[in-house]
């Protein structure tokens, strides 16, 4: 009974891979945070190899890095909503998000599964969904993103 | 946070991350490749002054916003019809005034041509309306007649048009504030003395409204402008039913003559022309939409067509409307014991004399007249905004302040029009002369341009529609001329005035032309590195850090530095020169001794005299002046500082072959 005056979530973190369904996924989350003041920050994760030290400068000098955080900024903005964008650097992505939103104390993970078009076309779910359902301590969404029209 | 990065541990052993600063996010937004858009703290001032300013220019006009904030600030039919028409639909409220004004001088008998004659100016004011709709539609990035003789007619005649709206839209502002202030006095004799005051604190305040952004100052408008058509429509209703079903007429009164205090006339063709010039003050205004076009929300030509048919609709209505309830019940304006207009009269007549609706109807009168001025603030620095694109007026004008508003324009036209109710001493009659006769130059080279775009055009209905453009042209150009007659001699200080704007247009644009050519770099040239030697001259005051850091710089840009000290004591400069020699080495010193004390002038002599010995065979080089400077932490203490870089900025800029470098020097660094 109550349940329904409960927020679906308080504070959350989206995942940002850099892909077309970024916005998409911002854009809806930030939909529903509106309504309900969430808090919301938006993670990009790069991912560094072992051959450079895990603090090397990498991404903060990449332009195509901050226009993923900047753009879901933007989306966010249209929504009337903040977004806090943060930008880490790690060895493994899905292990960097689950530490993050456990940090912030996220009651929502929000992550994007982008429709690969080649092999015939494919949801090519990874290794970092399938951690991030496992270890994240907190309710976690996966986005899936449509199939296009033009695949059988 | 070690430069920029901040390591983190995970929840399992080995599950480390690196949080990445982004310095840049607080102030700007990457939105494409190498493309950067700054956010609001980047236009934050810097400094506690500027800061103080951001806060009170806050205060008084809101949030700054942003370009892509724009379309939400475009007008909607509804807002637009009270914001461009308040100038036109109030002209109902005297216009009927002005006809009869000049009927009175033929006697009871000319008076009853008042309706004629309203009907023919109704009938001019559709010809007019027409063609500026067919303007909105064919010229949709704004304008009016400016737009449409400059396409059709070319630069000079263009520049007639638009010297004779600003004119328009300044008078608009400064007649109407005058004539809602004589109504407040009106009311409360006691502010007759303060009618300057009260016409300048109201052209401020409206001037506020119009600087915070046009949806708010549509909102300030639109409820007036509203209830004074919805009154003044009710009011015709309840009188024309009271006229033809019940039978309610007076006739006008033969003592009537006795308050004109002139020589009747005979009622004939030149008094009901002039009396038809008179009235035709009710289509000022009606430019105004065909000029604001881009304000209007998308499709904003049609848009902007549909509020001007309904504008033309409504003032026609209300001013036939007036003048046929004035004739049937025998009203005439009235000066004497009291000046009584005629709306107000019929007004009691129809709601009932010390009746509520009565005085509301007044009350809303007098506000529209008031705020009729805001349509001359909607318009004119729009009008100056495209001026200035055509390099026809300053750049600044142009420019869009905090609210997207056109600031410069508004500011200007707000300190011209309170100027003139100074000067007239806020008496709307010795401002009048000065009114209409822009406007209907204006709208004759609109219309003839109109005839000249069908001409060439030719779309299909062209012949219908050359027609009424022809037809309006030849109205208006004969009721330009009239007006222009019957007003004289002041309306003739606007034919002086024209003249003037265009050369003083004309001579901006010469100037911005000359200054481009200047500049102009041909396309087809690539440009490679620097190919002329460079070499830095420093005059400096001794050594401090700020001299040596000025040196440091130097030294980077030039292979050849020299620094020059200039003192009026030979042995003061020894002793200077070997400590430069000591703490400088390799920067060689010119001690220039100044037995008459002056600094400024020595250094630009021996600038001059190094450009003199440099081998005339080679390219001359660039000589880069380097100035050091000390900064001051307090904007106060700047004046201690600095006084004489200032002065040997001003001796040297604008100088052939030499640049000038400011190294200022912080004392926190």
């Amino acid at each position: 009974m109550s349940e329904s005056h409960t927020p679906v979530f308080r504070r959350a973190v989206v995942a940002l891979a850099g892909e077309p369904g970024d916005e998409r996924i911002v854009r809806l989350v930030s939909e529903l945070a509106r309504p309900i003041h969430g808090e919301l920050a938006a993670v990009h994760v790069v991912e560094v190899g072992w051959s450079l030290p895990l603090d090397a400068d990498i991404a903060g000098r990449s332009e195509e890095v901050q226009r993923i955080l900047d753009n879901a900024e933007s989306v966010a903005e249209e929504s009337k909503v903040r977004l806090e964008s943060v930008l880490l650097q790690a060895r493994d992505v899905g292990a960097a998000l689950v530490d993050e939103a456990t940090e912030r104390q996220a009651d929502l993970l929000v992550l994007g599964l982008p429709y690969r078009k080649r092999f015939g076309g494919d949801f090519a779910i990874g290794r970092t969904i399938p951690y991030v359902l496992k270890n994240a301590p907190c309710a976690v969404w996966v986005v899936r993103e449509p199939i296009p029209e033009d695949q059988p | 946070m070690i430069g920029g990065r901040q390591p983190l541990r995970g929840r399992k052993l080995g599950d480390r991350r690196v949080r990445v600063e982004r310095p840049h996010a607080a102030y700007f937004r990457w939105t494409g490749k190498g493309v950067m858009t700054a956010k609001a703290a980047a236009s934050t001032p810097t400094t506690g002054a500027g800061r103080a300013w951001a806060a009170v220019r806050r205060f008084f006009l809101g949030r700054p916003l942003a370009s892509v904030e724009e379309l939400g600030e475009r007008l909607s039919k509804k807002k637009a019809l009270a914001i461009f028409s308040s100038d036109s639909i109030s002209s109902s409220a005297y216009a009927t005034d002005e006809i009869l004004r000049v009927l009175v001088l033929g006697g009871v008998a000319a008076l009853a041509f008042g309706l004629e004659v309203s009907i023919a100016i109704a009938v001019l004011l559709i010809a007019v309306a027409i063609s500026y709709r067919q303007v909105c539609l064919a010229y949709p990035t704004g304008g009016g007649s400016y737009s449409v003789s400059k396409r059709n007619f070319g630069r000079n005649v263009s520049l007639i048009a638009a010297s004779a709206l600003l004119i328009d839209y300044v008078m608009t502002v400064a007649v109407s504030t005058t004539s809602a202030v004589e109504q407040i006095t009106s009311a409360v004799p006691a502010l007759a003395d303060q009618r300057v005051l009260i016409g300048v604190a109201a052209i401020a305040l409206i001037t506020i409204g119009n600087l915070r952004g046009l949806r708010e100052a549509g909102n300030i408008f639109a409820i007036p402008t509203y209830v004074f058509i919805g009154s003044s429509l009710l009011m015709i209703a309840i009188g024309t039913y009271r006229i033809v079903i019940g039978g309610e007429r007076d006739e006008f009164q033969p003592e009537l003559l006795d308050q004109v205090g002139a020589i009747p006339e005979q009622v004939g063709v030149l008094l009901l022309l002039r009396a038809f010039a008179a009235g035709a003050v009710a289509l000022t205004g009606t430019e105004a939409i065909a000029t604001g076009v881009p304000a209007f929300q998308p499709p904003e030509s049609k848009n902007a067509a549909t509020t001007l048919a309904v504008m033309a609709a409504l003032l026609g209505t209300l001013f036939v409307g007036i003048t046929f309830l004035a004739v049937n019940f025998g009203i005439t304006q009235l000066e004497f014991p009291e000046t009584q207009t005629v709306i107000s009269q019929v007004a009691r007549r129809v709601y009932g004399d010390g009746s509520i609706p009565f005085y509301l109807f007044q009350s809303f009168t007098a506000l529209l007249l008031f705020l009729a001025a805001n349509t001359g603030f909607n318009a004119l620095p729009r009008l100056l905004a495209i001026l200035a694109g055509d390099s026809h007026m300053p750049r600044q004008f142009g420019l869009r302040g905090d609210r997207l508003a056109f600031s410069y324009g508004i500011v200007v036209l707000a300190v011209v029009a309170s100027a003139l109710i100074v000067f007239f001493n806020g008496e709307t009659y010795l401002l009048i002369p000065l009114y209409a006769v822009g406007v209907f130059i204006d709208f004759t080279i609109s219309q003839a341009g109109m005839i000249r775009h069908w001409l060439r055009e030719r779309p299909p209905g062209w012949q219908r529609r050359l027609a009424i453009n022809a037809f309006g042209c030849a109205l208006t150009a004969i009721v330009a001329v009239v007006v222009t007659v019957a007003k004289a001699p002041t309306s003739l200080i606007v034919l002086v005035l024209i003249p003037s704007l265009v050369m003083l247009m004309l001579t901006i644009r010469r100037q911005y032309e000359k200054q481009a050519q200047e500049l102009h770099v041909r396309e087809d040239v690539v440009f490679g590195g620097a190919h002329r030697e460079q070499r830095a001259v420093l005059p400096v005051n001794g050594i401090n850090r700020a001299v040596v850091q000025a040196v440091t710089f130097a030294r980077t840009i030039a292979d050849d530095v020299r620094a020059v000290y200039i003192t009026e004591d030979a042995d003061e400069g020894e002793a200077m020169r070997r400590r430069w020699e000591r703490q400088l080495p390799g920067v060689p010193l010119v001690i220039v001794e100044s037995p008459y004390r002056a600094i400024v002038e020595p250094f630009v002599a021996y600038l001059d005299v190094l450009a003199e010995t440099w081998p005339p065979d080679r390219e001359a080089p660039v000589t880069i002046v380097v100035l050091p400077e000390y900064v001051a932490k307090r904007w106060w203490d700047r004046v201690l500082y600095n006084q004489t870089a200032k002065r040997l900025k001003a001796a040297i800029v604008g100088r052939e072959n030499t640049v000038i470098a400011d190294v200022p020097y912080r004392r926190d660094h």
